[in-house]
């Protein structure tokens, strides 16, 4: 079985802080991390690849830095992994960035061998839309799974996937090859491991592609194939907030603390008691 | 999974220790694997402080051209603070020997030094036990995997479960040896920082402060001027202080303690405008030979930096990135040495505990360990502090008459509820140890 894992490297968004001016995230001096949405994903591919063999392979559409992702789901064991890096490719949005990777997929699918299942987290931190997943599953005109749970081989080509909504579980039967889309606390993610992170210096497991080896119209990709606008972002004030700690053995009396610093509060009680009864305090 | 490879070195911990020796053992063409258990190396690290150029030039000649240097350090202040009273020391150097960086920054600068000398570096992975076979150490492991080496270096830093686990070490006693930093970092524009500091461009200060701000707790707190941010912040011993918090007499949690220093008027001044950018805490080794394990070595294995104690602490300067870096550059020399003289037996490893005994850090730990009996004791914290700043305040609060300076002494003494000739021992003892 091979199966393709997508990787977003993005800024640590509890790190982060946001210009208020500009708008903007600001990314100077924030460490990045592989999204954590992805890491269930990574796991849920390497235990159907335990399970019955084949290769994970990861893509990530990034900038350069974005090889330390790489490296970091090569250590968990993934195979081998790819990243697609090129200028063309910046600015995008899900649209362009979907449609790099599907490419990327069926070049896979031509060169490497057939693709059976392609694996994404459900969305990123950075940019919380989850469209991605679905975007490629459509350019690829496959079947699409989301809020996967979990996966297994049943045999005959077929996968049974386990999808968890808000009060329920949904059982699919589903052919392959299809795409899934992995709920963020759907499996516990394996750590890093010493042997797969030295199989990954000694061995070259990592290798890139630019637009030379996937040949893309530039006009469909990076910020020219963006058709999305950003129209406007609404600045949330930041709440001037005093740190304060409260130690107490018994819940009942860090509670009726917290509840009497929020009577204290004009503001705060007002929207205590608007959200409790609906009306004016 | 549960291979096995083969290494000349293994060195756990990538920090200033850890990476001095990695990259002397690598460019002496050994097989070095470093392994971290951060994201990546110095990430685990928290310190922003005053380190000392010469023993790490030692290591890496090219420092003071390539290395994150925030800024050379020609201002050297100390505080005694109690109420809104506070006396000031400043002495103004004559020629720098130690610069301000934050040590993440430093580490992951000598990381990729060590690298580019051909040190395998992997990050993200925890060792969890380091192998003995037959009464030597074989090599390390993690999870499953184990990888084996003719030597190991330990440079785990001051938590050290790895040589507890071995029985080379004591199990931590928070209670003795270890104290609780905790710092912010401010930033602000760098003109404003040498306006306010009275700095030359590129000039840094580094400046101790004692007093209430720990609330009569042992430690004290610290500012050093980064190039445009301050790192601020307590170290406190973290036996004195759960005692003081069990007690009722410290009633405010450790990260209010920082905020109280940060707003405090006298100082808040000088970076008001600044956001704070990061804050964090740390455990780490207060100083002296008590942290030092009972054996530097075994067959097989060397002990460095933080794991081997070796953070001197003078009372009025504290050092231990430099000592990190010179005993990693020890351990490597008598990794070298050990080659031409037929292994890594013990015999040939103890010439490291010999090599650290005749070093400046051995001296310098020896020279300053009755800071250890004064740390323990609250007078230090309590009354000299009110002693020194309430004689002060009798010689320059006076309308009329100045007392003299003993009697300054003598009476501020008296209120601060201690006799004369207490005061007076107590003061020769920081005179005699530090």
């Amino acid at each position: 079985m091979r199966v393709v894992v997508g990787i977003k490297w993005v800024p640590n968004t509890q790190a982060v802080r946001f210009d208020p001016e500009t708008g903007t995230l600001i990314r100077r001096g924030v460490p990045s991390i592989v999204n954590p949405h992805d890491l269930p994903a990574v796991e849920l591919s390497l235990r159907l690849r335990d399970e019955v063999g084949g290769e994970v392979i990861a893509i990530a559409m990034a900038p350069p830095p974005a090889s330390k992702g790489l490296e970091f789901v090569l250590g968990m064991g993934v195979d081998r992994a790819i990243l697609i890096t090129d200028r063309v490719y910046a600015g995008a949005d899900t649209l362009a960035t979907s449609y790099v990777l599907a490419r990327a997929i069926q070049k896979i699918n031509a060169e490497i061998g057939d693709v059976d299942l392609v694996v994404f987290g459900q969305e990123t931190i950075d940019s919380s839309t989850a469209h991605i997943p679905a975007q490629v599953a459509s350019w690829l005109e496959l079947p699409y799974i989301y809020y996967v749970k979990e996966a297994t081989v049943v045999g005959n080509g077929r996968v049974r996937v386990v999808r968890e909504l808000e009060n329920y579980l949904e059982e699919y039967e589903l052919e392959l090859p299809a795409v899934l889309g992995v709920a963020i606390r759907a499996l516990k993610p394996r750590p890093v491991s010493l042997s797969m992170k030295l199989r990954t210096k000694f061995e070259k497991r990592l290798i890139t592609w630019t637009n030379n080896d996937l040949k893309l119209d530039p006009r469909c990709t990076g910020l020219k194939g963006s058709p999305t606008i950003v129209a406007k972002t609404i600045d949330m004030p930041e709440v001037p907030r005093r740190r304060e700690v409260f130690k107490a053995r018994d819940a009942r009396e860090a509670a009726k603390w917290i509840v009497a610093k929020m009577l204290a509060d004009e503001k705060t009680r007002e929207l205590l008691y608007r959200s409790l009864w609906g009306g004016r305090g | 999974m549960g291979t096995t490879s083969k290494f000349d070195v293994v060195i756990v911990g990538a920090g200033p220790a850890g990476c001095s020796s990695a990259y002397l053992l690598a460019r002496a063409g050994l097989r070095v694997l470093l392994v971290e258990r951060g994201r990546s190396a110095g990430s685990k690290l928290l310190w922003g402080g005053k380190a000392y150029a010469q023993p790490i030039r030692e290591v890496w000649p090219e420092l003071d051209k390539e290395a994150p240097i925030h800024r050379w350090v020609t201002r050297e202040r100390f505080s005694f603070v109690w109420g809104d009273r506070i006396l000031t020391v400043e002495y103004k150097l004559g020629r720098s020997v130690a610069f301000t960086s934050y040590l993440p920054e430093l580490v992951s600068w000598m990381a990729r030094k060590a690298e580019s000398a051909g040190a395998l570096l992997v990050e993200d992975v925890r060792v969890d036990e380091i192998v003995v076979k037959d009464g030597r150490v074989v090599g390390v492991r993690s999870g499953d995997d184990v990888v084996r080496a003719d030597v190991v270096i330990d440079a785990e830093g001051v938590n050290r479960m790895l040589l507890e686990k071995l029985g080379l070490a004591e199990k931590l006693d928070v209670n003795s040896g270890v104290a609780l930093g905790v710092k912010e970092t401010l930033s602000l524009d760098s003109k404003l920082i040498e306006e306010r500091f009275n700095l030359d461009k590129g000039e840094g200060l580094s400046w101790l402060v004692a007093g209430d701000i720990t609330r009569g707790l042992p430690g004290g707190g610290f500012i050093y001027t980064m190039r445009d941010s301050i790192s601020i912040g307590l170290v406190i011993p973290i036996g004195p202080a759960a005692k003081a918090a069990e007690e009722g007499i410290l009633k405010e949690h450790v990260s209010s303690l920082v905020e109280s220093f940060r707003l405090h008027p006298y100082f808040n001044r000088l970076w008001r405008e600044a956001d704070v950018i990061e804050y964090g805490g740390r455990m780490t080794i207060e100083g002296g030979l008590s942290m030092m394990p009972r054996r530097l070595y075994a067959p097989g294995l060397l002990v460095v930096g933080d794991a081997a104690g070796f953070l001197v602490n003078t009372g009025y300067t504290i050092r231990g990135v430099d000592t990190a870096v010179y005993s990693g550059k020890l351990a490597a020399e008598t990794v070298i040495e050990a080659l031409s003289r037929g292994g890594f037996t013990e015999d040939n490893l103890k010439a490291y505990e010999d090599k650290v005994r005749r070093s400046y850090i051995y001296r310098e730990l020896r020279n300053h360990s009755g800071v250890e009996d004064i740390m323990k004791d609250p007078f230090y914290f309590t009354k000299l502090p009110q002693v020194v700043v309430g004689a002060a305040g009798r010689l320059f609060e006076a309308d009329y008459e100045e007392p003299t300076l003993i009697r300054s002494v003598v009476e501020a003494s008296r209120d601060a509820g201690i006799s004369l000739v207490r005061a007076f021992f107590k003061l020769a003892r920081v005179v005699r140890r530090l």
